[in-house]
C-alpha cells in the first residue's frame, strides 16, 4: 500500500519535526532599511557622537582618532566590529546550521553587514575561557525568549560604535534580541562596555526581507590586498590627535545646531529632560570642552582582565591550545608557554613557582615527554620562579645539561642581561639558586629545533627590562612575547627598559605576524600576561603605547614637569583598561617611567 | 503496507485527537467565559517608560531645520509640503506633532496601564497625549479625526500556515508581541519640522518588551503608511526604558503657543 503524496508529506513533516519547528523562521535575506540614523550608518562625521552615552574615557579616545589610522598597514582589512556591523549600512542572511544526523539545530549562520560571519550556537555550549582570542565577529550563543532569539555575544576585540572613533574596549558584550514581526525583522542590540560607556547602549534596527539581496558579497582582504596607502610614513606610524587639537571635530559644530556639550554625548543627553537643557540654550558653546582635572578612572575588573589570571593562579592552571603544537599554561603567575612534540617538551617562562605542582600535572597532560628545553623571556621572579623545579625535571637532548657536566635537566635559554640579574659571582648572594639560572646565555638571538619545529629566539633591547626576548614558533605560528606585551597593564618598565625600547618590541612582534586575514588569526600570540591574542590585539597595545608616548613627549618639549604631565592625565581614556592606582605597578610609576625615559632623567 | 507506514499514520492520528472539537473531555466540562485581554497578555507592558534617544537624536531632541527631512521616504507631495513649513509656524503648529505617527518619537515619558480589561492606555507627558488602543473588536471604531486616531490592539500570536503536522504542533502559535493598527488619524507632522502625514495615514505598530543587563525595555516598532506623503512605508523602531515611578515626569501641553519640546 502506498500513501497519498499529500499524506506522506504530513506523515514526514511529523516525523522530522524536531526544535526547528519550535522557533520561528528568521531564515532569509533581510535588506536594511535607513528611516532613522541614517547619517550615524554610513559615512558619519568626526566630532558627531549625538545620543551615544560615552563617558570621558571613551570621549577622549574618540576624540584622538585620526582617520588615517584606517589606512595604515595594519587596519586596511579591518572589518566592521560586531559592535557596529549590525547597524551598518548592510544587508543580512540568517540561515540554519543543522546537524545533518540529528536534524537538530545547531546554529545560525548570520552574514553580511560588512562583518564577519557570525555563528550563533543554538546547543547550549559555553563561551570559551576569558583568555580564549577575541575576534571582529566575537562568540556568540543563542535561545529563544517567547517570540524572540536572544543573541549573547562575548569576545570581541576592541572595536567601534560609529566609524568616527566612538570607541569599545574589548571588555565589551553584546545582547541581541531578533523579533519578526511578518516580513520585518526588528533587532534591539545592547552594547555593554564597562571602559567607555556610561550606560549599555541600545539601538533598534529595522530590515525587510528581500528576494533580490545577496548579503554575503563582500569578496576577501588579507595581506596580498594590502598596500602603501600613506607613502612616505615610516613604518610603525600611529596617527592620532594630541590633546587640545580638537579642529578636525568642530567643522561638525559649525555645521550643525548641535552644542559641543552635546554632541560629545553621554548618557545624560539622552534623556528627555536634557531637552530643557537644550530650550535654555544656555548650551550655545562653540568649543569641545578639555578633559577635567582629576583622580584617574578605577580599573574596571572583568572576567577578561586579570581576574581570570588570579582566580588561575589561586585554583587550577588553565591550559589552553593556541595553534599547531603550541599551548597556553595561565594561572601560574606569568603567563608560560608549552610546545610538545615527540621529541619533547619546551617551555617558554616557568610562573612565579607557586603552583608548579600543578603546571606539571598540567604538562604532563598534554605530553609524557621530557622538557628539554626552557626560555626565560626575562629576569622577572613571576617569570623564572618555577626554573629550578622544572629545569631539573627535564633532560636536555643527548642526555645531560650542557653546561653542568652532563647530568639530568633541561637546557634553560636566556638573554645574557637575564644571567646577569639572577647570578652572581663565587661567593656573593645571587637572586636565584644556581639550579634556576639560564644554562646558556645569548647577547641578540638563538635558534632552537625541537619536534620538527624552528624556534627563533630575539633579544629586544631595552624595552621592558635590558634582557627582553620573544619567542617565535615558526610552524605553529606563534610569537611568545613576554612582558613587552600584555593584555592587562600598562607596560612595566624596569631594569634597564624604555618606553622607545618597548615601542619598538611591540612594532617587532608586528613585523613578524601575518594575520591570515580580515586582520584576523594567521599568526596568534601569547603575551606575558593576558589572553591569547593575534596581530590586531599588539596594534591596539602598541597604538595605546605610542600615543601616550606622543603625549608625554610633546608635553616635555613643551616643557611641563612630571607634576603638570601628571595632571594633564596623559593616560586618560586607558586608566580603566590597563591602570592602577594600588599594587607594584601603578599608572603614576608607569607615567614617571616613560617621563623619564624620554626626557633621559 | 509497512510496518514504518502504519506507525506513522497512527502517530498522526493520535496527534491530531486533541485539535478535534467533539473531544469528550471537554464536552464534560462546562462552558467558561472567554478570558479578557488583560488575563491572556503574555507580556506586561505597563507600568513608566522614559524614552532614551541613542538614534536620531538630532532630529528629536532638536527641531531640525526647514527642509531636513533626512531618512524620510516623503514623495514629492510630502516633500512640497515640508518645503513649506516655515520656523515661525512653531508657534501656532500646536499638537500637530504630537499624533500617533509621530507620538512614540517624541522623547518623553509614557505611563501605561489597563483602563478596563479591554482597553490599554498610554499617557504622556510631552503633549500630555492619551492614546487608547481598543481590544474588542465588537465596539464600532470612531469616525471622527484626532491627533491619536483609532487604535484597535490585539495580542500578536506568530503561528504557520494550517498545514499539515505543523498546525498541530503550533497549537495556538508562539505568544507574540502587542500588534495596534491605527486609522482615523488627524494630518500632522512626523517631525516638529513640518514633515507631513494624511489623514489617509495608516499606522501599525508592535510593542514588545524585553531586558538586558539588569533593565527592562520596551520596543515600539512602527510602520507609517502613507498614500499622499509618503512613497514607501515609514519604519522606525523607538526604545523605552522603565523608570520605578513618576518623579521625573514632566507633563507639557501642546496647544498652540504653549511648548516646543
Amino acid at each position: 500500500m502506498s500513501l497519498p503524496a499529500g499524506q506522506s508529506l504530513g506523515v514526514l513533516i511529523l516525523l522530522t519535526a524536531g526544535s526547528a519547528f519550535a522557533q520561528i523562521d528568521l531564515g532569509g535575506e533581510w535588506a536594511a532599511t535607513f528611516h532613522e540614523d541614517l547619517q550615524h550608518r554610513g559615512g558619519v562625521r568626526l566630532g558627531d557622537y549625538t545620543g551615544l552615552p560615552l563617558n570621558e574615557s571613551g570621549w577622549r579616545k574618540a576624540q584622538s582618532w585620526d582617520e588615517s589610522a584606517r589606512s595604515t598597514f595594519e587596519r586596511q582589512c579591518i572589518p566592521h566590529v560586531v559592535t557596529y556591523a549590525m547597524r551598518g549600512p548592510a544587508n543580512i542572511r540568517f540561515s540554519k546550521i543543522v546537524d545533518p544526523v540529528s536534524g537538530e539545530l545547531q546554529a545560525y549562520s548570520l552574514l553580511g553587514s560588512y562583518g564577519r560571519p557570525r555563528t550563533i550556537w543554538m546547543d547550549g555550549r559555553e563561551h570559551p575561557s576569558p583568555l580564549a582570542p577575541h575576534t571582529w565577529a566575537g562568540f556568540s550563543t543563542g535561545h529563544w525568549e517567547r517570540n524572540m532569539l536572544v543573541v549573547e555575544t562575548t569576545h570581541i576585540k576592541t572595536g567601534w560604535l560609529l566609524r568616527n572613533g566612538a570607541p569599545t574596549s574589548d571588555l565589551a558584550t553584546m545582547t541581541e534580541y531578533y523579533t519578526r514581526y511578518g516580513n520585518y525583522l526588528m533587532l534591539a542590540s545592547f552594547v555593554n562596555d564597562p571602559v567607555y560607556l556610561d550606560e549599555p547602549l541600545i539601538r533598534t534596527s529595522n530590515f525587510v526581507l528581500s528576494l533580490t539581496t545577496n548579503a554575503d558579497a563582500w569578496g576577501n582582504c588579507g595581506p596580498a590586498q594590502i598596500i602603501d596607502e600613506l607613502g612616505g610614513r615610516p613604518k610603525g606610524w600611529v596617527p592620532h590627535y594630541l590633546p587640545g587639537q580638537t579642529a578636525h571635530i568642530q567643522e561638525f559644530l559649525t555645521k550643525s545646531d548641535v552644542p559641543a556639550e552635546a554632541a560629545r554625548g553621554g548618557a545624560a543627553t539622552t534623556y528627555p529632560e536634557y531637552i530643557v537643557k537644550l530650550e535654555k540654550n544656555d548650551l550655545d558653546n562653540r568649543i569641545f570642552p578639555p578633559p577635567a582635572p582629576g583622580k584617574m578612572f578605577p580599573r574596571i575588573v572583568s572576567p577578561q582582565t586579570t581576574e581570570a589570571n588570579i582566580s588561575a593562579t589561586q585554583g587550577e592552571i588553565q591550559v589552553l591550545p593556541v595553534q599547531g603544537n603550541v599551548y597556553l599554561l595561565a594561572g601560574g603567575g606569568a603567563n608560560m608557554a608549552v610546545q610538545v612534540g615527540e621529541d619533547g617538551v619546551l617551555l617558554i617562562d616557568t610562573g612565579d613557582g607557586k603552583a608548579t605542582d600543578k603546571v606539571i600535572a598540567a604538562i604532563r597532560k598534554l605530553s609524557n615527554k621530557p622538557i628539554r628545553f626552557i626560555v626565560d623571556t626575562s629576569a622577572n621572579p613571576d617569570h623564572m620562579g618555577g626554573n629550578e623545579r622544572l629545569a631539573a625535571l627535564g633532560k636536555a637532548p643527548g642526555g645531560g645539561r650542557a653546561s653542568d657536566s652532563g647530568g639530568p635537566g633541561a637546557m634553560v635559554f636566556a638573554q645574557e642581561a637575564v644571567l646577569a640579574q639572577v647570578s652572581a659571582p663565587s661567593g656573593q648572594k645571587a637572586v636565584l639558586p644556581v639550579g634556576a639560572w639560564p644554562t646558556e646565555s645569548y647577547p641578540d638571538w638563538k635558534e632552537l629545533s625541537l619536534n620538527n619545529e624552528a624556534i627563533q629566539i630575539f633579544h629586544v633591547p631595552a624595552a621592558h627590562t635590558d634582557g627582553d626576548s620573544l619567542v617565535f614558533f615558526r610552524r605553529s605560528d606563534v610569537i611568545v612575547t613576554g612582558d613587552i606585551f600584555g593584555t592587562n597593564t600598562y607596560p612595566l618598565i624596569e631594569k634597564g627598559g624604555s618606553i622607545n625600547g618597548v615601542i619598538d618590541g611591540l612594532n617587532r612582534i608586528i613585523e613578524i605576524t601575518i594575520p591570515k586575514d580580515w586582520q584576523e588569526g594567521g599568526t596568534m600570540v601569547i603575551p606575558g600576561h593576558g589572553r591569547i591574542c593575534d596581530e590586531a590585539d599588539v596594534v591596539e597595545y602598541r597604538d595605546m603605547v605610542t600615543i601616550i608616548r606622543d603625549r608625554i613627549r610633546d608635553a616635555i618639549r613643551k616643557g611641563m614637569t612630571l607634576d603638570q604631565v601628571k595632571a594633564a592625565r596623559p593616560t586618560l581614556e586607558y586608566d580603566s583598561r590597563y591602570g592602577s592606582d594600588s599594587g607594584p605597578w601603578t599608572t603614576s610609576m608607569f607615567i614617571d617611567a616613560v617621563y623619564r625615559s624620554l626626557a633621559g632623567k | 503496507m509497512s510496518m514504518r507506514i502504519a506507525a506513522a499514520v497512527l502517530l498522526m492520528l493520535v496527534l491530531s485527537a486533541p485539535v478535534t472539537p467533539q473531544a469528550p473531555a471537554a464536552a464534560q466540562r462546562p462552558p467558561q467565559p472567554p478570558k479578557s485581554p488583560k488575563e491572556t497578555a503574555p507580556i506586561d507592558l505597563t507600568g513608566n517608560w522614559v524614552s532614551v534617544v541613542t538614534e536620531d537624536w538630532r532630529w528629536r531632541m532638536l527641531i531640525p531645520k526647514k527642509g531636513d527631512y533626512t531618512s524620510v521616504p516623503l514623495s514629492a507631495e510630502g516633500r512640497k509640503l515640508a518645503d513649506m513649513w516655515d520656523p515661525s509656524m512653531l508657534a501656532s503648529d500646536g499638537c500637530k506633532a504630537y499624533g500617533a505617527a509621530a507620538l512614540m518619537r517624541v522623547p518623553g515619558r509614557l505611563q501605561i496601564a489597563w483602563e478596563n480589561d479591554a482597553t490599554l492606555r498610554i499617557d504622556t507627558d510631552a503633549g500630555q497625549q492619551t492614546r487608547r488602543l481598543y481590544f474588542d473588536k465588537s465596539q464600532k471604531p470612531r469616525t471622527e479625526r484626532t491627533w491619536q486616531g483609532a487604535s484597535a490592539a490585539e495580542w500578536d500570536r506568530i503561528t504557520q500556515p494550517g498545514g499539515l503536522g505543523v498546525s498541530l504542533q503550533q497549537g495556538q502559535g508562539k505568544p507574540g508581541a502587542l500588534k495596534v493598527v491605527t486609522t482615523n488619524l488627524r494630518a500632522g507632522y512626523l517631525r516638529k519640522n513640518g514633515v507631513p502625514y494624511s489623514d489617509d495615514t495608516t499606522m501599525t505598530e508592535y510593542f514588545d518588551r524585553l531586558s538586558a543587563y539588569g533593565t527592562d525595555w520596551l520596543t515600539v516598532f512602527t510602520i507609517v503608511e502613507d498614500p499622499h506623503y509618503l512613497n514607501q512605508p515609514f519604519i522606525t523602531s523607538t526604545h523605552f526604558k522603565r523608570e520605578p515611578d513618576r518623579l521625573k515626569w514632566m507633563p507639557t501641553p501642546c496647544e498652540a503657543g504653549t511648548s516646543s519640546r
